[in-house]
């Protein structure tokens, strides 16, 4: 029987694996560390072998070079020199980091599994052994009496010998297949044609030898590559910031230069060029957002607090904005609000052209915050095989399957009124699916709720504006405008609302009058002075 | 009948070590599947703080170098302590959660290992959630806590006994499973 041998292989093969492997790392013990008194070097030394370092987990404190382990390491120093017990000194540390910090671990009842069962194991393998090893014995001892045996005296023997068979064709039913061995067999192949592979492909004597230099060629033409593409990023990233020199008033300088520096790593630059392009822009919402998302991607893709402050600034001069969307979305998946991630991702799929680059990204977004917030989508709208079917519908069934969306939302405003956010999310639908009288109704909706705030009057009467309700609307209109009079008298918007609005209703010279300051105060050749000439010509 | 006999010792024989593993394989399959739910970090190890009193920490102030805070000052009243630094990543991505945090208990920050003016631009990049921020230039402060690593958040009853700490970033599912039930009960 080849099991005896092989047994014994294993249990020398798992002894030599369970065996520590030597270790490499030198202790990580700095030279101003090292106290004078080469005695108390030497505790300090022990003792810090014996310290787990609690940041990396499987190191010694004088193995590792984390921060926490030197702070440590000069910690058992000072306690050294001022004359502690090695025993005090574990202690105190124990008492402030607890039984982790000691690599061994005490016996307490919480390790006494960790303590017993190498011996449990050993022991347990020992026996197995020994009963094996017997059971054969008497097998072989028995194997010409068992020859005469017949059926119910084998039954009845104490003996344990159904290793050895007498005879197969005798009693068929007896003769099972020894399984284990054939069982160690395979195992012993198996181990013994891997080991023959490794060897053939890594370690046979006639391979050719790979010299360092060799190896060092090609690390170092790796290293190149990757050197000239940084080379390339660098160059890009100069001419950027040679152009910006050259031309500081130019948006489109500034903002190349933020991306020749996402570009060449340069996280900072890329911050600052963006406010620069910011400023120059007055906050245009889509290099609000960029900005946003730079600074996202600075705090390792959290959406940090002033990222947010930008995005709302963002999505309310420009509700649409993508980039903004998709961060508005991200943050409430950070806060752990799934509900409000997917309808706010889901409206950006739904006002985003199918082919955008975001999509599949979002797509991917829309279900894991779905599994995250156990919430199933096919209910408030597209997952990612409608969109895929979206793709393949017909204009008309999109249509039905963004009609359907709004008035989930619309139904959920009726019975939460409250929710201005939700009023300012269905108008931009309804701007989308080219119901403007719908969307006028719930800018005025949210522009109520949100009284405090500037930009909801001015987007409810922008969109009064643009739709031509000036009459329909006239109580909300006069309503909205008050409030925006109030909050931001004199600014540009203003006055050319309450220019409009006056003309609207008639009143050609408060109109006049309100064009006329407006004109004074915008530059003589801004494009938009022609046009505020002509409409007062025409009043 | 006649088979089970002699098929019993090759099962023993072949079944114990299968036992054996599969007890092993269900003892990691439990950590790893409470690892991947989220229920079980890694990097979570275990207190010895907890139920004992803080210990005298007293550090100078940010706004006023010249006078020492601890948490001894704001005794009487339930205290959160968080543990932070500029220069950490996850710090900044639990400020949210501080700015929640803030409106139902005071907050004590002690900036761990940082720079004064480094830790007057973090604050203003990422909201002031503290009522006092401590300055534990050297980390003193933070290895007299314990803490093995930014951010640590501890939980203080009005006697100044550690009811809980965390470490790592305050997340969504630590904000309303561990610290809020908590700071709740406190009240």
């Amino acid at each position: 029987m080849p099991a005896a041998p092989f047994t014994i292989v294993l249990l020398l093969l798992s002894l030599l694996l369970s065996a520590p492997l030597p270790s490499g790392s030198a202790h990580a013990v700095t030279p101003e560390e090292i106290l004078v008194d080469p005695a108390l070097e030497k505790r300090a030394r022990d003792l810090s072998k014996n310290l787990r370092c609690l940041v990396c987990q499987n190191q010694s404190i004088d193995d590792s070079d984390a921060d926490l382990a030197r702070d440590l390491r000069l910690e058992v120093r000072r306690r050294l020199t001022d004359g502690e017990t090695d025993a005090a000194i574990l202690a105190a540390i124990r008492e402030t980091y607890g039984d982790y910090v000691l690599l061994n671990p005490p016996v307490s009842p919480a390790t006494l599994i960790l303590w017993t069962a190498p011996l449990a194991i050993i022991a347990g393998g020992v026996l197995l052994l020994i009963a094996t090893r017997r059971r054969r014995g008497d097998g072989e001892a028995d194997g010409s009496a068992a020859d005469k045996m017949d059926t119910v005296s084998y039954a009845q023997s104490d003996d344990d010998s159904g290793q050895t068979m007498p005879d197969p064709s005798a009693t068929p039913d007896m003769a099972r297949p020894p399984l284990p061995t054939k069982l160690a067999l395979a195992l012993l192949s198996l181990a013994v044609g891997c080991s023959l592979l490794i060897y053939l492909a890594l370690g046979r004597a006639d391979l050719p030898d790979r010299p360092l230099a060799d190896r060092t060629a090609e690390i170092a033409a790796i290293a190149n590559s990757a050197e000239q593409d940084n080379a390339e990023r660098l160059a890009g990233f100069e001419d950027a910031r040679a152009a910006v020199e050259a031309a500081p008033d130019e948006v489109g300088n500034w903002l190349k230069l933020a991306i020749a520096s996402a570009n060449a790593g340069r996280t900072e630059t890329e911050i600052a060029a963006l406010r620069q392009a910011m400023m120059l822009t007055d906050d245009d919402p889509a290099i609000v957002s960029m900005l946003a998302e730079a600074l996202s991607r600075a705090a390792d893709g959290q959406v940090t607090l002033p990222a947010r402050e930008l995005v709302a600034g963002a999505l309310a001069r420009n509700p649409l904005e993508p980039r903004a969307m998709f961060l508005s979305g991200l943050a409430a998946y950070q806060d752990g609000d799934f509900a409000d991630a997917i309808e706010t991702w889901q409206l950006l799929q739904s006002v985003s052209a199918l082919d955008a680059p975001w999509m599949p990204l979002l797509a991917d977004n829309i279900a894991d915050a779905a599994a995250a917030g156990g919430i199933n989508l096919p209910a408030p709208g597209p997952d990612a095989a409608d969109i895929a079917a979206a793709a393949e519908m017909s204009a008309d069934d999109r249509d039905a399957m963004i009609a359907g969306m709004v008035e989930g939302l619309a139904a959920r405003l009726a019975e939460n009124p409250n929710d201005s956010a939700g009023w300012q999310r269905l108008a931009r639908a309804y701007e989308v699916m080219g119901r403007p009288e719908d969307a006028q109704d719930a800018h005025v909706r949210a522009a109520d709720l949100l009284v405090e705030n500037p930009d909801a009057q001015l987007q409810a009467l922008q969109a009064i504006v643009v739709g031509n309700a000036e009459e329909r609307l006239r109580v909300a209109a006069e309503r909205l405008l008050a409030r925006l009079v109030m909050q931001l008298p004199n600014r540009p918007e203003t006055l050319y609302l309450q220019g409009h609005f006056a003309a609207s209703y008639g009143d050609a010279q408060a109109a006049r009058q309100f064009w006329e300051t407006l004109l004074a105060r915008i530059p003589e050749d801004a494009p938009i002075a022609e046009q505020l000439r002509a409409a007062i010509d025409a009043l | 009948m006649n088979d089970k006999r002699p098929g019993s010792g090759f099962r023993l024989s072949f079944l114990l070590p299968l036992v054996a593993f599969l007890v092993l394989a269900g003892f990691a399959s439990v950590a790893l599947l409470a690892t991947l739910r989220g229920e079980r970090d890694i990097s979570q190890l275990p207190s010895t703080m907890i139920g004992k009193p803080v210990p005298q920490v007293a550090l100078p102030d940010l706004d006023n170098p010249q006078r020492n805070v601890g948490p001894a000052q704001f005794a009487g009243a339930p205290l959160l302590v968080n543990v932070f630094a500029s220069w950490c990543a996850p710090c900044r991505a639990e400020a949210p959660a501080l700015a929640l945090l803030e409106e139902h208990i005071p907050i004590l920050g002690i900036a761990y290992k940082d720079k004064p003016a480094d830790t007057q631009t973090f604050l203003q990049q990422y909201g002031n959630p503290f009522i006092a921020i401590a300055v534990d230039r050297d980390g003193a402060g933070g290895r007299a806590l314990g803490v093995y690593g930014v951010p640590e958040t501890f939980l203080l009853d009005g006697d100044g006994t550690i009811l809980l700490r965390h470490a790592g970033p305050i997340d969504r599912r630590v904000l309303d499973e561990v610290l809020m039930p908590q700071i709740r009960a406190l009240k």
